[in-house]
């Protein structure tokens, strides 16, 4: 699992990866995520322009048998959502790394610091076994 | 306490199955995807292991007079070897379990009951025996049951010698038969709408006869295919479509309540019942519903509930099976799910999502 963790990504705890340009990130949900799920039959994405706080529910992964939130890693703004995922939300499931979810205007990019590289995400996916 | 395992838990672990509790078991909830799993049984052909199942012997001259009594179901009026569906009321008319009984022999009936419901079962069950020239015996802990489900089934069995090409074995039929030199118990049921059988073993038969269908290509699957195969075709489970607080007329299942039958538990009470509620079929465009989420008219006022929902892989929509208050049920069949604060409109089903090709 872990030679599957891209390098040039950071992570949450909640199983996102995050890509960072400027004050824009783009998210997705890691392979982790994704097999933990199992086949994904649903995305709901928020409405672009929504404002978000850190934590805020903006959205869900729906699997046969699971409903997952996924929240806002940080505050900011829904500025892209992929629609995509609408006809094909196994997308996630058959390439996790190359399809994001949202792109998202944060408030501050301080808040990026604490994300995870990498490393510790592989870290910690071997820890949450 | 610690889950029970059935006798192939060690076979699921070596495919890497994705295990989980339930009814007091560990069980494998899926294997390769679940989505792989479902079109395997409609397309081709799955097998389950569903050795958490009970199995409950009636012997004696009167057995089938129990079973009878025991069930709303006509068991007396079916023929020689054949298997009944059917809930168990108590005389209040809720349920008790819902189960399938099969004459293996004349004085011989074996009841398959829901896992989760065994104790209740067993209790319920043994203390009506006394009145029937019968006894009762539960053989679950010496029982493996695999369900071996989808439409290329027959031809496998032919081929493994469990089934002659000629021989007259329809759906809902059951017959005592021999698997490597091991007497077996094989029924063409099952829980997925589609042809197949399910056979009744010993757990090293079971073992042998597991490694044996995946060395013929059939799928493993778990419960989570299980479960969305039996909710394509609308089948009923314990502890959703029905409850012990629910009667089989409330669940949709008033065809099994047979009343020109003399006697049964539940009789008196079924006899004169109104329903309190109206079990529907709904489909969603998008999304997908879940157990307890509200359903309302157009203008959000709620009339019942969700009790079974899921994404339906074989027509790819949200598909749910719902209660609705009888007082409140909409003339005109406008139904709205409540979805995370969404009113989603229903489409209102008259048939399964899904038709089975059992024969």
């Amino acid at each position: 699992m872990s030679n599957k963790i891209p390098e040039n990504l950071k992570y949450t705890q909640d199983h996102d990866w995050i890509s960072i340009d400027g004050n824009i990130i783009t998210l997705g949900i890691t392979d982790f995520a994704q097999a933990a799920l199992g086949d994904i039959v649903f995305i709901e994405l928020p409405e672009v322009g929504r404002s978000l706080a850190r934590g805020d529910t903006f959205g869900v992964v729906e699997s046969v048998k699971t409903v997952a939130d996924i929240h806002a890693p940080m505050s900011g703004k829904i500025i892209e959502v992929n629609n995509d995922l609408d006809g094909q939300p196994d997308l996630c499931n058959k390439n996790p790394y190359g399809t994001w979810l949202v792109k998202i205007q944060v408030a501050s990019t301080n808040d990026l610091k604490n994300l995870m590289d990498a490393n510790k995400y592989t870290e910690f996916c071997a820890n949450a076994h | 306490m610690s889950l029970q395992k059935t006798s192939l838990h060690e076979k699921h672990l070596r495919l890497n199955a994705k295990m989980g509790p339930f009814a007091g078991f560990e069980m494998p909830l899926q294997y390769s995807g679940v989505k792989d799993e479902v079109l395997a049984v409609r397309n081709n052909i799955g097998v389950f292991d569903v050795g958490h199942m009970g199995e409950f012997f009636i012997e004696g001259t009167e057995a089938q007079q129990f079973v009878d009594y025991l069930i709303t179901n006509d068991f007396l009026g079916a023929g020689e070897s054949k298997a009944v569906y059917s809930p168990l009321c108590r005389e209040d008319g809720t349920v008790v379990d819902d189960a399938i009984s099969y004459k293996v022999r004349p004085d011989k009936v074996l009841i398959c009951v829901n896992a989760s419901n065994m104790q209740k079962d067993w209790t319920w069950i043994s203390s009506h025996v006394n009145a029937f020239n019968c006894t009762i015996t539960d053989k679950s802990a010496e029982y493996s049951l695999l369900a071996v489900q989808g439409p290329k089934t027959e031809a496998l069995f032919i081929k493994l010698g469990l089934l002659s090409p000629q021989e007259n074995f329809p759906y809902y039929s059951v017959k005592e038969g021999k698997y490597l030199g091991k007497e077996v118990i094989i029924a063409r049921t099952g829980y997925t709408g589609e042809d197949g059988f399910e056979v009744f073993c010993s757990h090293d038969t079971a073992v042998n006869f597991w490694d044996t269908l995946l060395d013929n290509g059939v799928i493993p699957c778990g419960l989570v295919a299980r479960d969305v195969l039996r909710l394509e075709v609308c089948f009923p489970l314990y502890g959703h479509e029905l409850t012990d607080d629910l009667t089989p007329i409330d669940s949709g299942l008033k065809w099994t309540v047979k009343f020109n039958k003399t006697n049964f538990l539940g009789k008196n009470f079924l006899t004169n019942y109104k329903p309190k509620y109206i079990l529907v079929k709904l489909s969603i465009e998008k999304g997908v519903p879940r157990q307890d989420y509200p359903v309302t008219t157009e203008d959000g006022r709620v009339i019942g509930k969700v009790v079974s929902g899921t994404m339906s892989i074989s027509i790819n929509h949200g598909v749910a099976t719902a209660l609705i208050s009888e007082e409140l049920f909409p003339k005109d069949k406008q139904f709205f799910i409540n979805i995370r604060e969404k009113l989603v409109r229903a489409n209102y089903h008259t048939k399964p999502f899904v038709v089975g090709g059992h024969k």
